[in-house]
């Protein structure tokens, strides 16, 4: 099982969204992946291994060093991009 | 339930904006003369896009503006402004942006049920038709409202 973590700036609306979307896309692929969600300010002392958020942020965090695997989603009402991620990072990991 | 936060007031259609800035405050208006936030909270949601980029356009012509709790919320609401023409946001996969949908919670929980209800309606091309083609704001509002008795 792997602990994925869904963010953003406020922690009450994009990060909440992603998280419905992403947490329905989990259940339909039966994904190993268990979902939590919160601002980024929670992001420091996440001990999971994955990080999605919506693309933009996805970026910053990369550019300032966060070791963890990221996940930047483009739309959040497209569940073909988050399966397809979500495939891949699983893949990668296994 | 997403329909007790939109009052028939929130409901903004064939509105102008400038640009991004103002479409955001435009959204937010209808927010700003009910009480439901404070000008500060206007301030941060353009703050925050203008830090992080323009990560609130979270679908296709969709932007969702919003900022944390603390940042001057009095009540959980939102409202749904569908511009004239729509503005460009710097997002490249999702701009422009034509619907806005203004966000103010009070906290991270209690209104995941009618975000959960958004999620659905703007999967949903029927919606986006009517908001295009709506005659006035009560149309919106029971089609919202019909949509999300039937979940």
């Amino acid at each position: 099982m792997y602990k994925a973590l869904v963010a953003c700036r406020a922690g009450v609306g994009s990060s909440l969204m992603l998280k419905i979307k992403t947490q329905q896309v989990i259940k339909e692929e039966s994904f190993p992946i268990e979902l939590e969600h919160a601002s980024l300010d929670a992001v420091s002392s996440f001990n999971g291994e994955l990080l999605i958020t919506l693309v933009d942020v996805a970026n910053e965090l990369k550019a300032s060093g966060i070791k963890k695997d990221i996940i930047g989603i483009t739309s959040i009402t497209n569940k073909a991009e988050i399966k397809e991620k979500l495939a891949a990072y699983i893949e990668k990991n296994t | 339930m997403l329909s007790s936060m939109i009052d028939k007031a929130f409901i903004q259609l064939n509105v102008k904006a400038t640009d991004w800035q103002d479409a955001i405050k435009v959204s937010a208006q209808p927010l700003l003369k009910a009480g439901k936030i404070a000008e500060s909270y206007i301030e941060k949601m353009i703050d925050i896009a203008l830090e992080t980029g323009p990560y609130i356009v979270i679908a296709k012509n969709v932007a969702l503006p919003h900022a944390p709790p603390d940042a001057g919320v009095y009540q959980t609401a939102m409202s749904i402004t569908v511009l004239e023409h729509d503005v460009h946001f710097g997002n490249p996969d999702n701009d422009p942006v034509k619907y806005l949908f203004c966000l103010s919670a009070t906290d991270s929980n209690s209104h995941l049920e009618a975000l959960a209800e958004l999620v659905d309606l703007l999967e949903d091309q029927n919606f986006f038709q009517l908001l295009n083609q709506a005659r006035n704001r009560t149309e919106v509002l029971d089609y919202v409202i019909n949509k999300t008795k039937n979940r």
